[in-house]
This record gives C-alpha cells, structure tokens and sequence, in this order.
C-alpha cells in the first residue's frame, strides 16, 4: 500500500460505519424511550427511582455484584429463565430507561435477580427507614388462586408491586408511585399507545395504586414462603442475613459473605428494629447486635426494587395466563374482593 | 529441513562492520531503548501483580469465605482489578511497547521526541494505579471492561494521546514509499484506541446514552477494544516477527491487504453477540453474529497467508523462542475466532451466554493470542535494546510450556465447565444451585492451571529482571531452545 490518504481514510471509515450502525442507530430506535402509561396516565411504568435505589446501584456496582447476577429475563423461546420463575416475561429495553448504570450482566454463577423485588412476600416487617409499607394490604394484595390467574394478578398490581419495594427503603425520597403517581415525566401519557394488545391489563389498574403494598405472591415459585427461623424470603430482614450470611441460608450457596457492610454494636437501652435475626455460629456474642450500615441498607432497597413484573405492552406475557388477564383483572381488582 | 541452514539471524547490535543496514538497524533499536524498555518493565510489573490478583480471584470463586470479611479483598472488586490490571497494565503497556519498536524499525528512522513516550509511560502507569486502587476501594464504575473511575481515565487519554501523536509524528519522519503491513495494524490501532475509548467514556459517562444502550455501548467497546486494539497490535507483530525470524517474505501481499480491511470492517461490528437474546432490537445482535462469522474471512486470509509463510520453516520452532511463542499465538487466533463464532450462534449461545464459556474466549483472545505473540516479540527486542542474550534457554523453554499448558488447561476447564453449567442451567428441574455446583470442579482445574500460569510469569519476570539487570548472556548468537546441530560452524549464518 502506498499513500497515507486512503490508509486513513479507510481506517476512519470503518470505524465510523460501526460507530454509526450499532451505537447511533440504536439510540435513534430505543434510546428515547418514555415510561408506559394508560389512557388516563395513572397506570405509569416504569417509574423514576428513588435516591437510595441509586445509592443501592452503586454499592452494587463497587462490589461486583454484576459478575455473578445478571439482570435479565430471555423470552421463553430462548433460555429457560421463564421457567425457572425468574419472570413472567421477557425482559424489554423500556424495563431499564431509569437505570444507571444498567446492571445486565454476562455471567450466572448466581441467579438472575431481574425481579427479586417482586419475590418479596406481600406482609413484611420492613426495618429500614421510611417505615413498613402502609395503607390496606387487603384488596388487591392477595394472590388469585388459581394458578393460571398468577400472571394476571401480576398484571393487575401494577404500579403496587414497586410499591413495597421502595417504600421499604425509599418512601422519604417521595417517588413512591402510591404517594405520587404525577411524579413520572409529563410525556408518559403520550406513550400510552391504544390497545397494542389485547392481553393489557389496564382496565382494571386504576383502582389498584391505593393499594400500593400489594406485592406479587408467586404461588408456583420455587422457593418456599418462610424458612425456618429466617425471615419471610426474599423480605428485607432475609436479603440481610443472606449477605450477612449466605450459608446459614443456603448450605450450598456460592456467595462470598459481605460482612463489612454490617456493623457490631453493643445492645444499649434496647435492640435496634433493624437487627439481624441470626442464629446459631453467625450469631453475634450476648449483648451484642449485627445491625447493617446505610450502605448495606440502600443495597437491599436497591434489590427490593428490582421488578419488571408490570406488562408492558410490547412484550407478551407468557403462557395461556396472559390471554387470562383481561377477564381476569376487571373482576379481581376494582372490587377488591379477594378471590379466595 | 536441515537446521543446520537455520537462517536466525544474529543480534544486529555487533554488525559486522561496512554492512550499513545492519548499523542503521542498530542505530535505530539504540534509540528506542529508554521508552520501549520503560513500557516493558512497567509491563511485567502489571503482570505480576495482575497475575497474584488473578490467583486470587480464581481460589475465591470457588472458596468464597477466603478473605471474604474485607472490603477491598471481596471478590466482585478483586476481579475487576485483576481484569484491569491485566488489559490496561500488562497487555496495554507490552502492546504499546512493542508497537514503538516496531514503528521506529519499520519507518526505518531513529525514534524522535523519546521524551513524549517517556512521559506517557508514567501518565499511563499513573492512571493504572489510580484506576486499581479506586476499583479495590469501591469507586468501581460497573461498566465491565470500563470499570476505571473517571479520574484514571482522564490520565489515561491523556497518555494514550500522547502515544498517539508520537506514532503520527514518526510517520511524517519515515522513509521509503511502501507501508509494510504491520504498519497498516499499527496505525489502525493507534487511531482506532482513543476514538474507541473516547466513544465509550463519553457515551457512559459524560452524556449517558438511556438504559440498556449503555450494556451495548460496553459490550461494543469491549469487543472493539479485544479486536481493534489488542487484535491489531497482535497481528501486526505476528506480520513482522514471523517473516523477519525465519528470513523469507510473507508470502502474499494482496492476501495481507484483503485480511487486514475485512478485518477492520467486519470485526469492529462484533459486539452484540454477547448481549444474544437480552432486552435488544434483534437486528442488534442478529448484526453482530454475521460480522463474528464474517470475520472468518480475515482469520482465514491471515491463517493462510502465516502458514504459507511459514511452510517449510516450521521446523524452526523447535529453534526459536520468537517464532514458538509467535506460531503459537497466531494459531491461538485461528482458534479464538472458530470459537468466537461457535458461542455466538444463537443456538449455542442459549447454553453458554451466561456460563464461565465467556471467560475462556476472553482469555483465549487476551492471552493465548495476544499475550503470547507479545512474549514473542519481547523475546526478540530485549536482546537487541539491551545488548545482551537471553540466559537461559531452559527458563525461555519452561516459560512457553508453563503458559502454553495453563492457557490450554484453563480454556478447556472454562469451556467444558461452562457447558455443563449452561445445560443445567437451561434445565429448570435441576435447582440453580445445581448449576454452579456443576462447574465448581471445573473451577478447581482453573485454579490449578492457574498455577501454571503464575510460575511461567514469575519465570519470564526473573529472566527480564537479569536482563534488564545486564545479566544476559555476552554472545554473538541469540539464544536458542534447543542447541543447533553442527554448533559452531554454520550456526549463525
């Protein structure tokens, strides 16, 4: 080759061919991607995150967790991650647009943790700050059932199910959908595209924000709702002893410990509420208390927010529950009459 | 053949006297002595600390209350430290080292403005460090392959810029109308590195593109930086090293020209394949598997056009560090492309996309390829900056087969390991946990073949220590593996 000018030339030009094709392409297509919403703009998802939801990120991210965890759902055609209860649906771009960083993850040394949120049991003892989830935890709360409904109910808790989550960590930080459900960006209403799919829940979802501590029970899922003198899986009192301790829950867990995130404290006038309930060798000495410090706190609130469980509309649920879901919601959710 | 007509040829640096061309060789590896040998000693540093942390990580993965209790020490920090401190301090480092050397042979002029590399050597160094303690002390970004805080990688841009200055500069100096073809990946690897690193810090960090675009962002960095960056530079060096140790040109010119744009063209739009079946436009990662499996086109162009060189010469190896760690590298290549295209079909990408199989083609590309051709070529430069010989040949000779069966152990423990983890993965009646106590042995094996790896680079950093130390070996030949037959007489022809 002789000359530097086509050399150049051709260097560049095909760099910027692939800038172009698989950088700026894609940001034309789903890089301005809004929140979803119904007609009236009430039922909004996803929702902006709370202040300790980005602090939970970045302890996420200063730890690793993303070498072991990943955060997403494949389509039930290719993986089986639909079957091993990870989700209910395929994970979609829209499900990340308030995310920073974005935590998808190349490895599966641990299990994909893409709606651990929504896992959470519906009653919880929530120790962090912000307080327990209030208001009724009765009208939509309870789980259909019948099996085939569990996608519906899912559907039809729509913005509720972040509910618990955040609100177990977040609810001063103000972006609770229950609390405020105008808080989304004032576009969300203009995506609320008509009927794309039939199997949308969104009739029946107005009438379900006020009972924003409704959390998605799975009754087909496979890990049971109580352990023995554990706390409620997948609650926060569990997600801290498991950091704490992955072994006292799970003799075959792979997971380093993260003590250093957990401070011993001499027990004063009285037991701190966000104490660990440990027992046997993690116990700590008498008169002594594990209690997490505001990172390992924003961690958990972080975990517990992770939920893609609220359809989207360009995603198909999966299974005959999503045909299901638009006879079913109607009926269960806006006259809050518990099916079972 | 008959080694005895082995064609190695002697250290330029004690030329015969009147044969200019070997004094201008000489002349010119003189002046590169200070810079290159700057970045190759931080280098090794890089790679012994990369190579203790990389130890670490492999032990704890499947003993994890090893030091578990503090912080710095947890494992998701000790592996990216370890993954950083190897791309950005080791292999970076060595790259960039070898690259000058190269560029001033190559532009056939003494090397100009030492004083520029000189200075982006300690900005560099200073951004690893930076970059490795803000990682252990959780400042860690998240992005993987980015995870330097921002703070270190302003240094390093700055240091890079200034590398990358130099080798425009050096080109306005050289002389001769023909750009050999390891300039043509020299350059393209210098110029393709800042726009790929500046794309990727600013799409990520200075004006964020929204959710998952980032993932993309970082995988198409990653991928670029693999092929574009380290790729480049490896197959450049092979284009130099191989024709240049046996004493015979490569063997076709036009083969190099259509290996070298198919490879800038469709290899730099690899990437997506490894987001296969994520929250993406299809198209996306559909792109990304026709330009991995395009990429054969390139591979085998280079493959071709390296074992037609070679043919005949092969022998040699058995002579020749350079050429074995050289061979073994660009056979490497072959390999870490065949296998790049077999987990990026979607079919078998179902079973191995979130398993330890991605760990090996990462390690197959970084090590068993790249790593091993800059063993080669660092093989063949410290000699002729410092004056002296290797001193052992049976250290070089234990280096290669301690690597070469570490890397091949840890990528067989990885890939199998990592099918056995996918199939019980995408079985759901096995529970999870399942899974991972599947590849837990095959871990072990990777611990174990990481031992092999420690002990060849505490080797080559001892051997490079005497040398740098002027402990080498004073002598008109280089060193050889294995004595030449007929020593004596016709040994260095």
């Amino acid at each position: 080759m002789k000359g530097l000018a086509p050399l150049f030339l051709g260097i560049f030009g095909t760099f910027a061919f692939s800038w172009v094709g698989l950088t700026v392409v894609p940001n034309l297509q789903i890089g301005q991607l809004n929140p979803q919403s119904d007609e009236e703009g009430t039922d909004i998802y996803p929702m902006p995150q709370s202040g300790m939801f980005e602090r939970g990120a970045r302890v996420y991210a200063s730890n690793g967790c993303v070498y072991c965890h990943s955060q997403q759902v494949r389509a039930d055609y290719a993986g089986a991650d639909i079957e091993r209860k990870w989700g209910d649906r395929r994970s979609a771009p829209r499900d990340y647009i308030f995310q920073r960083p974005v935590f998808l993850g190349k490895m599966r040394m641990g299990q994909d943790i893409a709606n651990i949120g929504a896992r959470a049991p519906a009653e919880q003892e929530s120790p962090s700050p912000g307080g327990s989830p209030a208001g009724p935890s009765t009208a939509a709360a309870q789980t259909p059932a019948s099996a085939t409904a569990q996608s519906a109910a899912h559907g039809v808790q729509t913005p509720g199910a972040v509910a618990p989550a955040q609100s177990a960590g977040a609810a001063s930080a103000g972006t609770s959908p229950a609390a405020s459900p105008t808080s989304a960006p004032p576009k969300s209403a203009v995506v609320a595209a008509p009927g794309t799919s039939v199997a949308s829940p969104s009739p029946g979802a107005p009438a379900v924000p006020a009972a924003s501590p409704a959390a998605p029970t799975v009754t087909g899922a496979p890990w049971p709702e109580q352990t023995a003198g554990l706390p409620p899986m997948y609650s926060a009192a569990w997600h801290h002893v498991h950091l704490y301790s992955p072994r006292s829950i799970n003799i075959d867990s792979n997971m380093p410990s993260y003590r250093f995130l957990y401070r011993m404290r001499r027990i004063g006038a009285g037991s701190r509420s966000d104490a660990l309930q440990l027992t046997g060798s993690d116990a700590p000495p008498e008169g002594w208390e594990i209690v997490p410090t505001f990172e390992a706190k924003c961690l958990v609130a972080y975990l517990m927010a992770l939920n893609q469980s609220h359809p989207l509309k360009e995603v198909r649920s999966a299974g005959p529950a999503a045909a299901a879901s638009p006879v079913a919601s109607p009926s269960t959710a806006p006259g809050g009459k518990p099916p079972k | 053949m008959n080694p005895a007509g082995i064609p190695l040829k002697e250290p330029s640096v004690v030329a015969a006297a009147g044969d200019t061309e070997q004094l201008e060789r000489a002349i010119i590896d003189a002046s590169t002595r200070v810079p290159v040998l700057i970045f190759y000693i931080s280098a090794v540093a890089w790679l012994i600390l990369g190579t203790l942390l990389a130890g670490f990580v492999s032990f704890k993965l499947h003993t994890p209350d090893l030091l578990s209790d503090v912080s710095f020490l947890t494992w998701g920090r000790v592996r990216p430290a370890h993954m950083n401190v190897m791309v950005y301090g080791w292999a970076c480092m060595a790259g960039i080292g070898t690259a000058i050397w190269l560029m001033a042979r190559l532009c056939r002029t003494v090397l100009r403005y030492p004083l520029l590399l000189v200075a982006a050597a300690g900005f560099w160094n200073l951004g690893v460090f930076l970059g490795l303690a803000g990682i252990l002390l959780g400042d860690s970004t998240g992005y993987q392959w980015l995870e330097f805080p921002s703070y270190s990688a302003i240094i390093l841009f700055v240091a890079y810029t200034l590398v990358a200055s130099w080798t425009v500069l050096m080109f306005r100096f050289r002389r001769g109308e023909q750009i050999y073809i390891t300039q043509w990946y020299l350059l393209g690897a210098f110029l393709w590195f800042p726009w790929l690193y500046a794309a990727g810090q600013l799409m990520l960090f200075v004006v964020p593109l929204q959710g998952v675009l980032q993932s993309a962002i970082g995988w198409w960095y990653a991928n670029n930086l693999l092929f574009l960056w380290f790729g480049a530079i490896g197959l450049g060096t092979a284009y130099y090293m191989i024709p240049k140790v046996i004493g015979r040109p490569v063997y076709s010119y036009h083969l190099a020209m259509i290996g070298f744009w198919t490879y800038a063209l469709f290899s730099s739009w690899t990437g997506m394949q490894r987001l296969v079946d994520g929250p993406f436009p299809a198209w996306m990662v559909t792109a990304s598997i026709a330009a991995t499996i395009l990429t054969l086109i390139p591979v085998a162009t280079v493959g071709l056009n390296h074992h037609m060189t070679m043919q005949g010469y092969f022998p040699l190896m058995r002579y020749s560090p350079t050429l074995r760690f050289t061979v073994f590298g660009a056979m490497s290549y072959t390999v870490f492309s065949l296998l790049g295209v077999l987990i990026s079909l979607r079919s078998v990408a179902r079973y191995v996309n979130f398993t330890q199989a991605s760990i090996a083609y990462s390690h197959l590309g970084l090590y068993a390829f790249f790593t091993m051709v800059i063993f080669g070529s660092m093989y063949y430069i410290v000699p002729r900056l410092i004056g002296r010989e290797w001193r052992y040949a049976s250290l070089i000779k234990l280096h290669f087969w301690a690597s070469a069966y570490g890397i091949g152990l840890m990528t067989l423990m990885l890939l199998a390991g990592g099918l056995a983890q996918g199939l019980s993965m995408e079985n759901p009646s096995l529970a999870f946990s399942e899974s991972v106590e599947t590849v837990l042995p095959y871990l072990r094996g990777r611990s174990l073949s990481g031992i092999l790896l420690t002990v060849s680079h505490f080797i080559f950093a001892y051997h490079f220590g005497l040398m740098i130390f002027g402990l080498g070996r004073k002598a008109t030949v280089p060193t050889f593996l294995n004595p030449v037959e007929a020593e004596g007489t016709e040994a260095h022809i």
